[in-house]
């Protein structure tokens, strides 16, 4: 009977038969009747717990590799609007049979396939965004077409540039001051030869364009075309101040006017300074210093005096604290045997004579900072004028055959180019900002176009360096 | 490159466990998000965080805003609070980290502290050594947070005249604290020059001034 049976089907039957025979035998000894029903009844119920038991483990281990994967430090470093990026990820092939990552469409980016585990994330990023990214994989092994998600995060940063708002100063504020200004001094040719003019522009920094804040600069250029005398004055208005705008726009209308006042009826200083130049030592320097001391070193504390006076008339509610500005005053005449250049300097910025072709520089004092950044003294600070000594600190004097320039600059300017005090006594530096400006400004005799082109220039872009920015040439 | 240096202090003692301190990353990450997006700060400020628990530790070195990304906070289920530690490991970082001016280098500006606590400290005599030593040093600004009724003021006061409080310590407060926090650091940026003081900006109403 057997040999009609197809010796394929002969094997299965053999093994349920098997199984099924034990059962029989199993459930006769606990006394049931092994009827086909209560042995396929016990089958059904054994594969049922199997098969329980069987997808139990295959969770379990699904579960480890899931926190496998969210324990993995797949930190994305930020990227930035604009700049190019790229990324690596890379998971163990081990724990994952696939994976893609979702979520960067249509920002500028793109992920690699992946190879051997790892994929890179590449591209420009167009929009300043925190992604959410999605990992989805396949956990090696898993028999299920099931996948598991975690989640990666990308900051995209903005760049700055696009964030910097321009509001208007409101022209209804206290002492309001245009938000920039420029002027040319035109000392025009004499019979064909030409002579020095001096361009100036002041523009408020982006920090303060962006709360709508008003600029806190000033500068007064001026020359006397009866006695050939210049007088530059740049003044910073400290930022914290109130109404520092006010003392640095009253400083440097009180100590121009004063110079080029003092210097109108000056033939004595004209004659001390030819008489040290024909023979320079201490005793006829003596008087050039004590004459630069009377003119430049009061002019400057004319100023300090004129904020004081101008604080207690109109805001008794203040201190002159609330004006605190700093200074930078020049006065500059060209002789028979060359130029003569006196100053006075409290605070930062800074203030040189330069000279391109013979590679000259003489920077005029040096800046008052603190150790650490923003700290800096103030003309409106009593201590500046307390003694003479001090004041005579603040003074420089010089004759120099010829120069490219004179640059007065606030610290908005000189921060940004020079960073470094250090870096002020370095020509090559002055050397950059020199054939910077020049690439920009037009400067040739009488143009007086070249007060906007500077204006325009004041916009560089420098990161971190945002203040408000002046500087006048003498050129 | 001038940095503002802007030093976080969390207390992770054990009573910070759970909703707290979910709600101090909550406030945390938010604060980073409004930061990124103030020009000035993204191109100046520099953030580090110390957590102090049963003892002090620095999980974010001084990082530039734009790189930062936020370490993991582990808080443990119980344990003192060594808030004194954490200003003495302040104390080291600051004076290792803080750039001077000098001749070759623009010094930062005046780094700021912001301290948040839900207790009291533990290591009562190291913290009262270092009060004088924090309030000599130049800091642009102190600004402590008592969080939750447990918050115990008078010690903070010792450190610093800008103590503020927060009633509960949830997600809310603590958003609104942090949200304070990016303000002032946004107008500490601004404001370092004549004074030395900061000047705060006025506090959200959830954030208590303490008399």
């Amino acid at each position: 009977m057997n040999r009609r049976i197809p010796p394929r089907n002969r094997i299965i039957v053999k093994t349920v038969d098997t199984y099924a025979l034990r059962v029989a035998a199993f459930l006769k000894s606990k006394g049931i009747e092994p009827t086909t029903e209560a042995v396929d009844k016990f089958i059904n119920w054994r594969l049922s717990q199997d098969w329980t038991q069987y997808n139990q483990s295959a969770m379990d281990r699904i579960q480890v590799v899931k926190t496998q994967i969210d324990a993995l430090p797949l930190s994305l470093p930020n990227a930035k609007k604009g700049v190019a990026y790229t990324a690596s990820i890379s998971i163990p092939t081990d724990l994952v049979d696939w994976y893609r990552i979702v979520g960067l469409e249509g920002s500028g980016m793109k992920i690699s396939e992946v190879t051997d585990g790892s994929c890179e994330i590449s591209g420009s990023p167009e929009i300043a965004n925190d992604y959410t990214l999605l990992l989805e994989y396949h956990v090696a092994g898993d028999e299920s077409a099931d996948f598991y998600t975690r989640e990666l995060h990308l900051a995209v940063n903005p760049d700055p540039r696009d964030l910097w708002k321009n509001i208007p100063t409101d022209p209804a504020i206290d002492y309001f001051k245009t938000d920039e200004d420029c002027d040319y001094v035109k000392v025009e040719a004499n019979d064909g030869t030409p002579r020095k003019d001096i361009v100036a522009a002041s523009k408020r920094g982006r920090s303060h364009a962006h709360e709508g804040r008003p600029r806190d600069d000033d500068f007064k250029i001026c020359h006397n075309v009866d006695n050939g005398w210049y007088v530059l004055a740049v003044a910073d208005g400290a930022g914290s101040a109130r109404y520092s705008r006010q003392g640095s726009k009253i400083a440097v209308e009180t100590a121009s006017k004063f110079c080029t006042d003092a210097l109108a009826s000056q033939g004595e200083f004209e004659n001390v300074i030819t008489a040290y130049h024909a023979q320079p030592d201490d005793t006829t320097r003596k008087p050039v210093a004590d004459m630069i001391y009377r003119i430049v070193g009061t002019a400057a504390f004319r100023a300090n005096r004129a904020i004081r006076d101008f604080q207690e008339q109109n805001n008794k509610d203040c201190t002159p604290k609330d004006f605190s500005t700093t200074l930078l005053l020049a006065i500059c005449k060209k002789f028979d045997f060359g130029w003569f250049v006196a100053s006075f300097w409290v605070g930062d910025g800074a203030m040189a004579i330069y000279n391109a072709d013979t590679q000259y520089l003489k920077v005029l004092g040096e800046p008052d900072g603190g150790e650490y950044a923003g700290q800096t003294r103030f003309l409106t600070m009593d201590s500046i004028f307390a003694n003479p000594t001090d004041i005579m600190k603040r003074l420089r004097f010089s004759i120099e055959d010829d120069f490219s320039a004179l640059m007065l600059m606030s610290d908005g300017v000189s921060d940004a180019k020079f960073e470094t005090d250090a870096n002020l006594n370095r020509i090559e530096k002055w050397n950059e900002l020199w054939a910077d400006i020049n690439s920009s400004v037009n400067l040739i005799d009488d143009n007086e176009n070249s007060k906007e082109e500077l204006l325009n220039w004041l916009d560089f872009w420098s990161p971190g360096n945002h203040d408000d920015r002046t500087i006048a040439i003498l050129y | 490159m001038r940095r503002l240096p802007v030093y976080i202090l969390i207390d992770t003692s054990g009573s910070m466990n759970g909703e707290p301190i979910e709600s101090v990353k909550v406030g945390l990450e938010s604060m980073l998000s409004s930061l990124r997006n103030d020009p000035y700060a993204l191109e100046t400020v520099w953030i580090s965080i110390i957590t102090f628990d049963r003892e002090a530790r620095c999980i974010l070195p001084l990082t530039a805003l734009d790189e930062l990304q936020l370490p993991q906070i582990d808080v443990p289920e119980s344990g003192p609070t060594m808030t004194g530690a954490a200003l003495s490991t302040l104390l080291d970082r600051v004076r290792h980290e803080v750039k001077l001016s000098n001749a070759e280098q623009k010094g930062d500006w005046m780094p700021l502290l912001f301290l948040l606590t839900d207790g009291k400290p533990s290591d009562t005599q190291l913290y009262n050594e270092m009060i004088p030593k924090i309030r000599q040093e130049r800091f642009g600004g102190v600004i402590a947070c008592a969080a939750g009724p447990k918050a115990k003021t008078e010690p903070l006061r010792q450190l610093t005249d800008n103590v503020y409080s927060l009633d509960t310590l949830d997600s809310a407060g603590f958003r609104k604290f942090f949200k304070w926090v990016s303000d002032t650091i946004g107008v500490g940026n601004r404001s370092v020059g004549a004074t030395d003081e900061l000047i705060l900006p006025p506090p959200p109403e959830e954030v208590n001034m303490i008399i």
